[in-house]
């Protein structure tokens, strides 16, 4: 009986239920969006944000700020540099964080002449292919670690085309000065070797690179007789931001407790990648760039934290509609509902029955809401970062328990206050 | 009774008499012009206040002399052509080597605006504190690592004054009596790449026209020896000397063990010129400093020593020069491409943009505020939709109302009337409040993600009441359409 009277009020009053199964998506599709773009829009921005380029340098421990500070020419004879392996470098895929390492590109710094003008020249990683002993390829470079550079003139140099190695890209600064354009030839002369090498590209970085010459890694070492040495790593790597652990950890990460180890370093705070990067490259010191680390972390936590409250603003709109809607929709049954109790039902059937309906026309709304937010959430993924949105499981529960709750709270209260009333007062219309 | 007032006593009576659903009704409206109200503010808002958050990445435009050098009334003209409220810091670098002369090492120095730093460069992370007072410095953790620099520890450094012959000297000059001079020759030298800086002397001429008081700074030579150059018992065998003929061994004895620095010395004599008002006495300087702070950034800053412009100006004697000014701009990449055009040609300054900051933020700004944008879009129309869905149940109810006026032979278009005069009655209302409460949303936003007061947009005001009047009463018309096209009878009938 209770089947056949919902039944039958469902397929009766299709448009009034249509209504409240629509108001009902519309809520849980809002929902459904609101809290996937939320829960991924850290990663999201986090990955947007690496456009500003490596949060981690390493260099050699014994260095090396010798040639920084001292303002000595590094000509290895006065005083003994320490330099990093290459072909320790595919190690940084190995470590617990692998997976968070977007991109890496090995330094080298020499002088070499170009005629009678002495020039800096950097040796790099331009898209250098690696293919690591666990089996995975991966491509390495500058190429997205100096995204705000602009090469007008030419193109950046690509290593796995033929050639590569003796081509070199240089500084629109050094390039007017010198009269230098792409597709030149000229003859670097290094402390080891000279090249006769091709002009690739002319870049425009705004800041000292302008002034130098770029070369592919190999050429560097042969040119100053450095083979298979780098100075320096620049990694970029994606992080959780600091919090207090992370600040202890970073000043002695064995002054920690145990558990409080384990903590720090299965979570990708930017001292724990550092750690791990120590780990794996011989006689190596790695630190954190604070200006792009810390910037970081400031700009995800506002992010998140304006997602979260416009997340919060939603959610309590959308609940506060749908609970109005449903109390609207018991209101207007009123005269059923007398009409019910007139005929002697108990008030806990009615309230069954009530229930009933509008839970089910709930769930149906509920449905299809989540399936159109998961639409939403994609074209926002899609729109804003090119990406698709990470679509978490843990959503189908929360959204799910709070319509429902929503739902109760909305017509509960409303069919409790109908009850009271007299069936006479109802029916008769001058009540309620 | 006329019309009007009969029009207004419906709408009234049955906003009142049917209080509780009328309630719900504003409550929907009220909800939609909130989030409306809320969103749209910090929308319009978020672009300003995540530009701000970008400056953590510190300086996007950089001042560099366009001449020879940069003087702060240079620098100053050049920064007013940006407006007040955009410049978030603008901070004033002079760099020097300055040296340890006990560890025969130079080190870069940086002068600068502490308080300016603090805006320009807040990744800084300082362990002890900025410098306040004169003589503190704030010490690079690199330069602190090699030399072992501990907290409210002191540091000597010593400024040589650089050692290019200055060309505007005459060459003739005639050594009258009260006249002082200062000269410099190469002594014993030190370790190269720490400097080249020679035995400086600096002496006045007596009433005779022969040397009547004489300094020695040996601070370049090697202390123990070449220093006793500069001590009384050396110097005082100069005075009384005619400083154009001087030889060493007939007029003064070397110091033993030191002939070299004091041949020095006597060369440095007798190449002397007169010191006039434009040339300063050259002469080092040596000044203890205490470190007050530890740098760490993980960049290059480490391995510099940075001191107050004013301490920089005592060190080197050039108060008024700088070398860069870093500004923190919070302008759009546009904005700042025309601000460093208009400083460049005014020619007080050349100006750079850190395209590495720029061209990031604009685009990480970019997709920050097409997020924002689509979801305040997304949010909005569903709440539109689910409010006119809520307004619209709240109309069809009173089906039978209309039905029954209907019969009582009120003209469709009067109802149709009543019932938008009571749409748009509730949108106002609703509205009003929807603003309000929106703006308490925005402002609780901006405090608790920005720390900082939004700025309202008092013509959201308007707009919110008017969306919200619009979408109450289209939700209203279009079940009232559908009830006055059926037949009274049927209506009344509950079919």
């Amino acid at each position: 009986m209770l089947f056949r009277m919902i039944k039958g009020a469902l397929i009766r009053q299709w448009s009034k239920m249509l209504l409240i199964a629509l108001t009902i998506a519309l809520g849980a599709s809002l929902a459904t969006s609101m809290i996937n773009v939320m829960l991924d829009v850290g990663d999201k921005v986090n990955e947007e944000l690496k456009a500003y380029g490596a949060n981690i340098v390493v260099k050699p421990k014994a260095s090396s700020l010798l040639s920084e500070i001292y303002d000595v020419e590094d000509d290895g004879t006065e005083l003994k540099q320490a330099w990093l392996k290459e072909d320790e470098l595919g190690n940084l895929k190995t470590i617990f964080w692998a997976f968070n390492i977007r991109d890496f590109a090995p330094f080298l710094s020499i002088s070499a002449r170009i005629g009678e003008e002495t020039v800096s020249v950097t040796g790099t990683w331009f898209n250098h292919h690696l293919s690591l002993p666990t089996g995975e390829e991966l491509d390495a470079g500058v190429r997205s670690l100096r995204s705000w550079w602009d090469v007008p003139d030419g193109d950046w140099i690509d290593e796995q085309a033929p050639g590569a190695d003796r081509e070199i890209m240089v500084g629109a600064a050094l390039a007017e000065r010198l009269g230098i354009a792409k597709g030149d030839t000229i003859t670097l002369t290094g402390t080891a070797s000279e090249a006769s090498v091709t002009v690739r590209g002319v870049f425009d970085s705004g800041d000292s690179a302008d002034e130098q010459v770029w070369v592919p890694l190999d050429l560097a070492q042969s040119l100053a007789g450095l083979e298979g040495k780098v100075a320096s790593v620049e990694v970029s790597a994606i992080t959780t931001p600091d919090n207090d652990l992370a600040r202890r950890a970073a000043q002695n990460p064995k002054a920690l407790s145990r558990a409080d180890y384990d903590t720090w370093y299965c979570t990708a705070y930017v001292s724990a990648v550092c750690y791990q990067i120590t780990e794996v490259i011989t006689d190596s010191a790695a630190s954190a760039v604070r200006q792009v680390a810390e910037s970081e972390g400031e700009i995800l936590n506002k992010t998140q934290l304006l997602m979260i409250l416009i997340t919060a603003l939603s959610l309590v709109g959308a609940a506060l509609g749908i609970s109005n809607l449903v109390t609207a929709s018991v209101m207007e049954r009123s005269r059923e509902i007398g009409l019910l109790k007139a005929v002697g039902a108990h008030d806990k059937a009615i309230t069954c029955v009530v229930m009933a309906e509008i839970l089910l026309t709930a769930m149906v709304g509920t449905a299809v809401g989540y399936f159109a937010g998961l639409g939403m959430a994609r074209f926002i993924g899609r729109r804003v970062f090119g990406s698709s949105i990470d679509i978490k499981a843990v959503v189908i529960p929360v959204v799910a328990v709070l319509i429902s709750l929503v739902t109760v709270a909305g017509s509960l209260p409303a069919i409790r206050m109908i009850l009271r009333l007299d069936p006479a007062e109802v029916l008769h219309g001058s009540k309620a | 009774m006329s019309k009007r007032r009969m029009f207004l006593r419906m709408i009234t009576a049955s906003l009142l008499r049917r209080r509780s659903r009328m309630l719900i009704a504003l409550l929907s409206i009220g909800i939609g012009a909130t989030i409306l109200a809320g969103l749209v503010t910090v929308y319009v808002d978020v672009p300003r206040q995540m530009a701000a958050q970008f400056r953590s990445y510190g300086a996007n435009m950089l001042l560099v002399p366009s001449g020879s050098a940069l003087t702060r009334e240079e620098a100053d003209a050049a920064m007013a052509l940006i407006p007040d409220e955009e410049r978030v810091g603008a901070a004033p670098y002079r760099y020097v080597y300055l040296n340890m002369v006990r560890r025969q090492q130079s080190f870069a120095a940086a002068g600068t605006d502490f308080e300016q730093v603090k805006r320009t460069s807040p990744y800084f992370k300082v362990t002890g504190r900025y410098p306040e007072g004169p003589r503190e410095v704030l010490v690079g953790k690199g330069v602190a690592d090699t030399v072992g620099a501990r907290l409210n520890g002191v540091m000597e450094l010593t400024w040589f004054p650089p050692s290019e012959p200055q060309e505007d000297r005459e060459e003739d000059f005639d050594i009258l009596p009260g006249m002082t001079l200062t000269g410099r020759a190469q002594g014993y030298g030190s370790r190269e790449g720490f400097n080249d800086n020679p035995v400086y002397v600096t002496f006045t001429i007596g009433e005779d026209g022969m040397i009547a008081s004489l300094s020695v700074d040996t601070s370049s030579e090697t202390a123990g020896v070449g220093t006793r150059c500069s001590e009384e018992d050396f110097t005082a065998l100069f005075i009384g000397k005619d400083p154009k003929d001087l030889v060493l061994g007939r007029d003064v004895d070397a110091v033993s063990g030191a002939t070299v620095t004091s041949e020095a010395v006597v060369r440095a004599i007798m190449d002397a010129k007169p010191v006039t008002e434009e040339s300063a006495v050259l002469v080092p300087r040596t000044i203890n400093y205490t470190v007050v702070g530890i740098l760490e950034t993980g960049g290059e800053e480490e391995g510099y020593i940075y001191m107050s412009l004013a301490d920089m100006g005592a060190i080197t004697g050039e108060s008024d020069r700088l070398d860069l000014v870093e500004l923190s701009v919070s302008a759009t990449q546009d904005n700042l491409e025309r601000y460093a055009e208009e400083i460049t040609s005014s020619g007080h300054a050349t100006a750079r943009l850190v395209k590495r900051v720029t061209k990031s933020e604009t685009a990480v700004l970019g997709k920050l505020q097409a997020l924002v944008f689509l979801v305040t879009l997304v949010v909005l129309v569903l709440t539109m939709v689910s409010v006119s869905t809520t307004m619209m149940a709240v109309v069809t109810e009173r089906r039978r109302e209309i039905g029954l006026r209907k019969a009582l032979g009120a003209s469709d278009g009067a109802i149709r009337g009543e019932f938008l005069g009571e749409g748009l009655f509730l949108g106002a209302l609703g509205g009003l409040l929807g603003a309000a409460l929106g703006f308490v949303f925005a402002q609780v936003v901006s405090v608790n993600v920005f720390g900082s007061d939004i700025r309202f947009n008092f013509w959201l005001l308007p707009i919110t009441v008017i969306v919200s009047m619009a979408v109450a009463a289209l939700s209203c018309l279009l079940p009232v359409r559908r009830a006055v096209a059926v037949d009274p009878a049927l209506v009344l009938k509950g079919e």
